[in-house]
């Protein structure tokens, strides 16, 4: 038996801190039919109003819909960057869910969030078709929504800009982290009980996802800074200032 | 960006069949997948797609960078369901005084799950090997995908390859003056670049609009045109499911 400890434990090791983490999308395959089902009947209602929201607004704004595409393509790539995790000795990518939340409102941002999924999953093989509904309600639903409202709450305690986009940055990525491990839990437990397998997935993945939060939280602050300084007007336009705050 | 898929030649038999009628096939394999309890299944439609991404001449390299991700994510799951799960024991490892137990039934489990995702992601990466993005669009659209949705698609994906190229430029150039030397310097550029990003999404979608509303758009986009569906291709995906389906139930 102590033959086989070695592989076995370096093979462990291996798993958790070599190869890249992708531990936000949850891979085509994991869940079964039950639960695949289950969450996209959750994420479907978020994406219908996300849906008529666009049509409402790109009725009295003809760019709002190429708008809300090249958000889509910017989100796609952001979530696409491998960024490095010193802790972990690993690389991860952000979410960029809780950004988008803040500039286009969390309505949209599921909307945006489910188009970068499915072309994710369809042409990268990064999060899945069957787990598409499980993806949007953990990156797109509860990142967005965890962003913007974050965002909105820090600020009317009188935070900063960039403070605020930080810890919006942050609990969004925590947010999703959180909820995609609720799936994943829920979806691989079978018989077994589901919290001891939670707080094991959680465990797993703390060495990635608490530095990337911190590190999700500092990009959201650089990409609020930069656009404060540099199109204050855009912010304003987007009711992320108020006009008196933009000057 | 070089493991997407639309890069890869699409000449070959494949290609040729109706992105609908291929939605169609995986679609169904897919669920026969999800919905099986046993590992025989899903090994065989991955040998099977296997075999067709060889006959498409899928690059090894695209090939491995494809299933990287699903392949460690199956890894991870089967050895949380063998050390954490189930509760006969297989064996026992002793890590600095930490006893870890493995467990059969949990190997059965974290095998079924690893079974089922290399079985989903190789359906989907026929599907993507070998369908073309304005296919697969014309195809979403033909089964009532609302068509905000399919837009926004487009317009994502058209621009994604523009702004990956700025991305581009934007980092050579801080990697260049260092901003990528030590960690703080590194987040303040991430922040700019994904910040600049932003900016230029802002631009393009201005420009964008414009350009278009002078070429006639109100505010919705002509999608393509189905040609009929051939009867050979009904035919043949009827038989595919048929056989799979066959399979599935024995």
């Amino acid at each position: 038996m102590k033959l086989i400890q070695i592989p076995v434990a370096c093979f462990i090791l291996s798993m958790f801190f070599v190869t890249d983490a992708h531990a936000m999308h949850i891979s085509e395959g994991i869940l079964p039919l039950n639960w695949a089902a289950f969450w996209l009947a959750v994420a479907l209602p978020f994406v219908a109003y996300g849906l008529w929201k666009m049509k409402k607004m790109s009725s009295i704004d003809v760019s709002f819909k190429p708008l809300v595409g090249l958000m889509t393509a910017v989100v796609f790539i952001i979530s696409c960057m491998p960024i490095p995790v010193p802790t972990a000795g690993t690389c991860s990518h952000p979410c960029a869910t809780g950004i988008s939340g803040i500039l286009l409102g969390p309505a949209m941002s599921v909307l945006i969030t489910s188009v970068a999924l499915l072309i994710q999953a369809l042409f990268l093989a990064h999060g899945g078709l069957s787990t598409w509904g499980a993806d949007i309600v953990s990156m797109g639903v509860i990142g967005s929504f965890t962003g913007f409202l974050t965002f909105k709450a820090f600020r009317s305690f009188g935070a900063g800009i960039a403070a605020a986009g930080f810890m919006a940055g942050l609990f969004s990525d925590w947010a999703t982290y959180l909820t995609t491990s609720v799936e994943l839990a829920s979806g691989i437990s079978g018989d077994a009980p589901f919290f001891p397998l939670f707080s094991k997935i959680v465990i797993a993945f703390i060495p990635t996802q608490l530095p990337l939060g911190i590190l999700e939280g500092a990009m959201t602050a650089g990409m609020l800074r930069l656009l404060y300084n540099k199109r204050p007007d855009l912010l304003v336009k987007m009711r992320v200032l108020r006009p008196e705050e933009a000057i | 960006m070089e493991i997407f898929s639309e890069y890869i030649r699409k000449d070959h038999l494949l290609s040729q069949v109706d992105a609908r009628i291929k939605l169609i096939v995986a679609f169904s394999v897919l669920m026969m997948v999800l919905s099986y309890k046993g590992l025989a299944f899903p090994i065989m439609v991955t040998l099977f797609c296997l075999l067709l991404c060889a006959k498409m001449k899928v690059p090894l390299r695209l090939f491995i960078l494809r299933f990287s991700e699903p392949m460690f994510i199956a890894g991870v799951v089967l050895l949380l369901k063998v050390f954490f799960s189930g509760e006969e024991v297989l064996f026992s490892l002793d890590i600095s005084g930490f006893r870890l137990s493995a467990h059969r039934d949990g190997l059965a489990d974290g095998l079924l799950i690893a079974g089922r995702i290399i079985g989903s992601v190789s359906i989907m990466a026929v599907l993507g090997f070998s369908t073309h993005f304005t296919e697969f669009i014309a195809g979403l659209s033909w089964f009532r995908c609302p068509k905000g949705f399919i837009e926004i698609m487009m317009f994502a994906y058209r621009y994604i390859f523009v702004l990956l190229e700025d991305a581009m430029v934007i980092y050579g150039a801080q990697k260049n003056r260092l901003g990528y030397s030590n960690i703080k310097r590194g987040l303040n550029s991430f922040g700019t670049l994904a910040g600049s990003l932003t900016l230029k999404a802002f631009e393009h979608s201005q420009n964008t609009a414009t350009a278009m509303v002078q070429r006639g758009y109100d505010g919705s986009m002509p999608m393509l045109k189905h040609k009929a569906f051939e009867t050979a291709e009904i035919i043949g995906s009827v038989l595919l499911i048929a056989a799979m389906g066959f399979i599935w139930k024995i």
